[in-house]
């Protein structure tokens, strides 16, 4: 389960997530679709933490992966400087932390036992991302095959670097996954000899190499020619029947009402609307998903 | 001015001063280079590093600090400090002067080094993380080899400028014998022996200078196809 909490991102100025949360159960195939710029890919860079968040916390399988926020947990609020002397001013437990929160009032130093609960939260709770990237496989739009290894070394290197397999093991797991995408002739060439096609399905078995629990995608498709989109959203969609969990950012509107079992409509940071791919796309509620559909469909 | 020349060549004493000189430029060159590569790539990695790791902002500051002012002043200069303020031990001169050389190089090289990696896309970086693999593992295996070789036709200039700039180690003291004496000095000494006659000496040292340099050049054009070639397929 990857469960986003109340997550903001801010590039400078500019807030590209605002208040966002989210879960992903095992097993659901979610889409995330919006017009661009609405924050799709940093949402879902933000689940492996390539994007730091700015605020808020990030779960994946009960593990933290980012600093603890402590306006998501009344009882560390509830050990500041700025809640002690709020409630000796008057008030009560409930609107002085509702109050807290709303106005950010936590300073970066609120004495030393607030200190010491947010590094008891992060102690029990918090695994180093590079563990937690082992479950998590990505695939980027543009593909980022390594150019100085051939096919065979991009899909061996990180299980071996890892001491997850042997040498041995992940060649013969590398050669079955390009059997699979009926690539195997290709093991032992560069990236730079590959279709753009060719590359996405084997970045995507590169992933898969890592036998990951969890699969993220960022527009897989979109720096594609339009005559090898198909083999990607096929090797995708036979992905989805394996039962593995998938977190797809994506303007395919087709293969998102066939493949997706939940459906994001992001605008300006937000999850606008979402639910079924049948409730999203044949009963869309908000005029911003209702237009957004008008020009995509 | 021919006969000069011959004068020289044909003279043992002088054409002693002259591969004297060959041997300290030659040496001194290649401990300043070595020097130069291993803090330039040093800085480069911590500069880069401090991108994404709070840890090593004050250090990356310190090498911003470090670049800023040895490019930003003359290596002249940074020579006659190092050699007779901040260095200035009894003995110590020569070594002195190579390490200014070294440290001077060494700021050039980092930002050489710099741009090479930022030159790879950032893409690279994201994948190999998306892995698992550690920074550190992912700079090692996928950003360095690619960095490489654009780094090295960059790497190749500031070592032949290196090379030229060592020509200035005369003015700390170009006493024959010592490990100042280099090329340039040599040139120097030889003129003086014939009367000030600058010419011939200087056009002998030049030629010496031209045929290193030119072998640099060489040196790195192979190594420059040498890293296409394994970069195709």
């Amino acid at each position: 389960m990857i469960a986003v909490k109340n997550l903001y991102k801010n590039f400078g100025k500019t807030s590209v997530l605002k208040a966002v949360s989210t879960t992903v159960e095992k097993g659901e195939k979610v889409v995330i679709i919006g017009p661009s710029g609405s924050g799709k890919s940093t949402l879902l860079r933000c689940m492996n933490l390539l994007e730091e968040p700015t605020y808020g916390e990030i779960w994946v399988d009960d593990k933290l992966i980012t600093p603890v926020d402590p306006y998501l947990h009344p009882e560390i609020i509830s050990l500041s400087n700025t809640y002690r002397r709020m409630m000796a001013e008057g008030g009560d437990e409930e609107t002085v932390i509702a109050e807290i929160k709303q106005k950010d009032l936590l300073r970066k130093f609120e004495g030393g036992a607030y200190a010491k609960a947010v590094k008891a939260c992060r102690k029990e709770n918090f695994l180093d991302i590079n563990l937690v990237r082992r479950k998590i496989g990505m695939v980027f739009q543009h593909f980022n095959l390594f150019n100085n290894k051939t096919v065979l070394d991009n899909m061996t290197l990180a299980p071996v670097l890892l001491k997850l397999k042997s040498k041995a093991e992940a060649e013969e797991q590398a050669y079955a996954l390009l059997k699979r995408i009926g690539l195997e002739d290709k093991a032992k060439v560069y990236p730079s000899t590959l279709s753009g096609g060719q590359k996405q399905r084997i970045a995507i078995v590169r992933a898969l190499a890592m036998n990951p629990d969890y699969m993220l995608f960022d527009e897989p498709t979109s720096a594609l020619d339009p005559e090898m989109v198909g083999e990607v959203l096929e090797l995708m969609k036979e992905l989805a029947e394996t039962g593995m969990t998938m977190v797809i950012v994506t303007h395919e509107m087709g293969f998102a009402r066939e493949v997706g079992t939940r459906v994001l409509f992001m605008a300006d940071g937000q999850i606008a609307e979402e639910g079924t791919p049948a409730e999203v796309f044949g009963s869309p509620k908000s005029p911003r998903l209702q237009e957004f559909l008008s020009k995509v469909l | 001015m021919f006969e000069d020349i011959v004068t020289v060549l044909s003279s043992p004493t002088y054409m002693g001063y002259i591969w004297q000189g060959f041997g300290t430029t030659l040496a001194v060159t290649l401990v300043a280079a070595l020097i130069g590569l291993v803090l330039g790539f040093i800085v480069a990695v911590v500069k880069i590093a401090a991108m994404n790791n709070k840890w090593m902002k004050i250090p990356a500051f310190i090498c911003n600090v470090y670049t800023t002012v040895i490019r930003g002043t003359p290596v002249a200069l940074q020579l006659f400090l190092m050699v007779f303020s901040i260095l200035a031990f009894p003995g110590f001169k020569p070594y002195a002067a190579i390490l200014t050389f070294g440290i001077n190089s060494g700021a050039y090289v980092s930002e050489n080094i710099r741009a090479g990696i930022m030159s790879v896309d950032n893409g690279q970086m994201e994948a190999g993380r998306s892995l698992g693999m550690p920074w550190g593992a992912t700079m090692v295996k996928i950003v360095f080899p690619q960095a490489i070789k654009n780094v090295v036709p960059a790497i190749g200039n500031e070592m032949i400028a290196l090379l030229k700039e060592t020509s200035i180690i005369g003015w700390v003291g170009s006493t024959v014998g010592t490990l100042t004496f280099d090329l340039n000095a040599a040139a120097g000494q030889i003129a003086l022996g014939l009367g000030g006659a600058y010419l011939a000496p200087s056009i002998i040292v030049g030629v010496f200078y031209l045929v290193v340099v030119y072998a640099m050049v060489l040196i790195v054009k192979l190594v420059e196809g040498r890293l296409r070639k394994s970069d195709r397929r």
